[in-house]
C-alpha cells in the first residue's frame, strides 16, 4: 500500500501550474481554421472603427483629441484588447453547464489559479494576433504607434501586466454568477458590455460624457485598457502614471480576494449536472 | 484494518424549480419562484477499510453519483458527517485529491484537445507521481488497456469506450490510497469490459488501492468487488458481502423444463396442484418450455420427480438465482416492501 500523498511544495505548484500553461498554450493551436478567422477578425476589428474614426474626423475637424493621436490610441487599444482575450469565461461556463466541472475541482491545484495559468495561455495566443494588428498599423500609421518614451514603454509593461490580471479577475467574479444560473451568457454578455464601454477600446474616455466618465473611474474596467494605453502614448506620465498603476494594484488585490469569497460560496451550494 | 472512509447519517438534498410543461409553462416559469425538495441521499451510513473492494449499487436516481460526489468532495453535503482519509472531502478537497483517484463514466478529465500522453505527463507533475510508481503503472495502462495507438491522439477524436479507457488510465496513474469509479464501463464492449475489470483488480491487488464502484453492470461488481452497499431512492438497502447478499435473497430457485409435447389444459392444471405441496409454483409455461419456481429447501427431488411422472422431458435444468436476478426483483418492489429488506 503507497503511503498517503502529503500537499504539494510551492515549488512542486508552480511546476504543475507551468505543465498546465504549456499544454494549455498547445491547445489554443488545435483548431487552426479558427486560428486563421481569429486573424482575419483581428486586422477587421481594427479597420471598422478606423474608418467610422476617420468619417468623424471628416465631418468634425474640431475634436479634442487630433487625429494623429486619436488612430494610434484606436490601434494600441484594440492590440491591447486582443492581448487580453481570454475564453475563462466561456470555459468555465461550459463546464459548469456540462457538469465537467466536477474533474476540475478533483485536481490537486487551486481552481483560481489554474484557470489564471490557462487564460495567460489564451492572452499569449491571442496576443500574437495584436501584433499582427500591430504591424498592419504601423504600415499604415507609421512611428507615430512608437511608444512616448523608454520609460513610457517600461511603465507601460507593468501596467499592462495589471490590466491583465485585472481582466481575469473581473471575469472570473463574473463567472461566478454561472454557479448559480448554470448558463452563463446572460452574466457574460452584461461583463462584455461593459468593458466594451468602459475600457476604452473604442475611444478614449476622456471624449466620454462627464457620467459616464465619472462611472468609469469607480469601475476596473478603464484599467485594462485606458490606463496601459495612456501611458504607453505619454497621456499620463509620472507621478500621474504611477497613481494609476497603484489603483491598478488596489484593484487586483481586491478583485482576487473577491474571486476567492465567491468561489467558496459558489463551491457550497454547486450541483454538478447530470449525474 | 485502517478505515479508508466513515460516513454517517449523510444527506443530500436540493431545491429545484418547479417546471410547468409546454411552452406557456416555460415562460411561466420564468417568473414563478416555486421550489421544491428533492432528498438525493437520506441519512446513508457505512464504513469502508483501505484495501477494500465496493460495489455501490441502485436505479437512476437512487443517490449513487450524489454519493460518490460528496465522497470526492466536489459538492457539500446538506446533513450528516463524512471522512476520507482523515479529511473532510467539501473542506480539504485539493489535499485529499493527491490521494483519490475518479472516473466519472460520462465525464473525461482528459484534455480535450491535445494528445492522450499530453494528459499523462501533466497528471505525473500534478500527482507528484514517483518515478518508481510511474515506471509501473504507465507502461501498465498502456499495455493492458491496449492504448499505445491512442496516446498520440487528441482526447476529442477517440471513441467512447477509447476515452473511457484512457480516462481510467488517468485515474490510476499515482496509484491512489482511493480509487472511486462511477461507471467505468459504460460504452465498452463486452471483451474491453473484461479487459478493463482485469485491470482494475490487478492494480488493486498491486497497489492495496480501496475501491467504490457504481455500476449498473452486475458483472462489475460481482468480479471486482467483495462487498456491496445497495442504495434506493436514497436509503441504504443493503450493506454486506456479496456472498451474504446472495444467500439472503436467493431463496428462489428455478426448474427450467424442456418437454417433448407443451402442457395444457387439465395436464398443466395436475402438476401445477401436485407441485403446490412442495412449495413448486408454475410461473411460466411457453410452448415446449416450462418454469417452475420454489423456496422450499429440498423440494427440488420431489418437484423433478412429479414432472417426470406427469411429463415425457427433454431436457431439465435446476436454477439458483444469480444476482442479477435478485436485484431485478428487489427494484421491482414497492418501496413499502423493500425497506423492510433486512440488513
Amino acid at each position: 500500500m503507497r503511503p498517503l500523498q502529503t500537499q504539494l511544495t510551492a515549488a512542486e505548484e508552480l511546476k504543475s501550474y507551468f505543465s498546465l500553461f504549456v499544454r494549455s498554450l498547445k491547445a489554443n493551436f488545435a483548431y487552426r481554421a479558427s486560428t486563421v478567422t481569429s486573424l482575419i477578425t483581428a486586422v477587421f476589428m481594427y479597420a471598422v472603427p478606423l474608418l467610422v474614426w476617420r468619417q468623424v474626423y471628416s465631418q468634425n475637424p474640431g475634436i479634442a483629441i487630433s487625429k494623429a493621436k486619436m488612430f494610434p490610441y484606436l490601434l494600441l487599444a484594440c492590440c491591447v484588447n486582443y492581448a487580453l482575450g481570454m475564453s475563462v469565461e466561456f470555459r468555465i461556463g461550459q463546464r459548469i453547464r456540462s457538469g465537467l466541472i466536477a474533474t476540475d475541482l478533483l485536481k490537486p491545484i487551486d481552481f483560481q489559479l489554474s484557470q489564471g495559468v490557462q487564460s495567460v495561455s489564451d492572452g499569449l495566443f491571442n496576443g500574437a494576433l495584436g501584433v499582427v494588428v500591430f504591424l498592419c498599423g504601423y504600415m499604415a500609421l507609421g512611428p507615430d504607434i512608437f511608444p512616448a518614451s523608454g520609460l513610457s514603454f517600461c511603465l507601460f509593461l507593468v501596467s499592462f501586466l495589471l490590466a491583465f490580471l485585472i481582466q481575469y479577475f473581473v471575469c472570473f467574479v463574473f463567472v461566478q454568477g454561472a454557479f448559480y444560473t448554470y448558463s452563463g451568457y446572460g452574466i457574460f454578455a452584461a461583463r462584455g458590455a461593459l468593458h466594451q464601454t468602459f475600457s476604452g477600446m473604442a475611444a478614449p474616455l476622456s471624449l466620454y460624457p462627464p457620467f459616464l466618465k465619472t462611472a468609469g473611474e469607480w469601475l476596473p474596467f478603464r484599467h485594462t485598457i485606458y490606463t496601459p494605453v495612456s501611458i504607453y502614448m505619454g497621456w499620463t506620465q509620472g507621478e500621474a502614471a504611477v497613481s494609476l498603476i497603484l489603483q491598478q494594484i488596489a484593484w487586483v488585490l481586491g478583485l482576487w480576494a473577491l474571486g476567492k469569497i465567491l468561489m467558496v460560496q459558489s463551491l457550497k451550494q454547486l450541483e454538478v449536472q447530470g449525474g | 484494518m485502517e478505515t479508508a472512509l466513515h460516513v454517517e447519517n449523510l444527506s443530500k438534498s436540493y431545491q429545484r424549480r418547479v417546471r410547468r410543461p409546454g411552452l406557456l409553462g416555460a415562460v411561466a416559469g420564468l417568473f414563478s419562484s416555486q421550489m421544491e425538495e428533492l432528498h438525493a441521499v437520506k441519512n446513508i451510513s457505512f464504513s469502508i477499510k483501505r484495501g477494500e473492494r465496493v460495489g455501490l449499487i441502485g436505479e437512476n436516481g437512487a443517490g449513487k453519483s450524489t454519493t460518490l460526489k460528496m465522497l470526492t468532495g466536489i459538492i457539500v453535503p446538506t446533513g450528516g458527517k463524512l471522512e476520507v482519509l482523515g479529511r473532510v472531502p467539501w473542506r480539504e478537497r485539493r489535499q485529499l485529491s493527491l490521494n483519490i483517484g475518479v472516473v466519472f463514466g460520462q465525464r473525461p478529465q482528459l484534455l480535450w484537445d491535445i494528445p492522450v500522453r499530453e494528459t499523462f505527463r501533466l497528471l505525473k507533475t500534478m500527482y507528484r507521481i514517483p518515478d518508481e510508481v510511474y515506471q509501473v503503472t504507465y507502461p501498465e495502462a498502456v499495455r493492458r488497456l491496449g492504448l499505445e495507438p491512442l496516446l498520440g491522439t487528441a482526447v476529442r477524436q477517440l471513441s467512447l469506450g477509447q476515452r473511457m479507457r484512457c480516462d481510467l488510465a488517468a485515474a490510476l496513474l499515482h496509484a491512489p490510497a482511493i480509487t472511486f469509479l462511477d461507471e467505468p464501463t459504460i460504452g465498452l464492449d463486452l471483451s474491453v469490459k473484461e479487459q478493463v475489470r482485469e485491470y482494475i483488480r490487478d492494480m488493486q491487488k498491486r497497489f492495496g488501492t480501496t475501491l467504490l464502484i457504481t455500476t449498473h453492470d452486475l458483472k462489475d461488481i460481482t468480479e471486482v468487488c467483495d462487498r456491496l452497499l445497495l442504495l434506493d431512492k436514497g436509503k441504504l438497502l443493503f450493506d454486506g458481502s456479496i456472498k451474504d447478499f446472495v444467500r439472503r435473497f436467493a431463496n428462489e430457485s428455478r426448474i427450467v423444463a424442456e418437454l417433448h409435447q407443451p402442457a395444457t389444459g387439465p395436464a398443466l392444471k395436475k402438476i401445477a396442484s401436485e407441485m403446490k405441496k412442495y412449495g413448486g409454483k408454475i410461473v411460466a409455461s411457453e410452448g415446449h418450455k416450462l418454469i417452475v419456481e420454489y423456496r422450499k429447501e429440498g423440494a427440488a427431488p420431489a418437484l423433478t420427480q412429479i414432472l417426470l411422472k406427469r411429463q415425457r422431458v427433454a431436457d431439465l435444468t435446476l436454477e439458483k438465482a444469480d444476482i442479477e436476478t435478485i436485484v431485478t426483483r428487489i427494484y421491482r418492489q414497492p418501496l413499502a416492501s423493500k425497506g423492510k429488506i433486512p440488513t
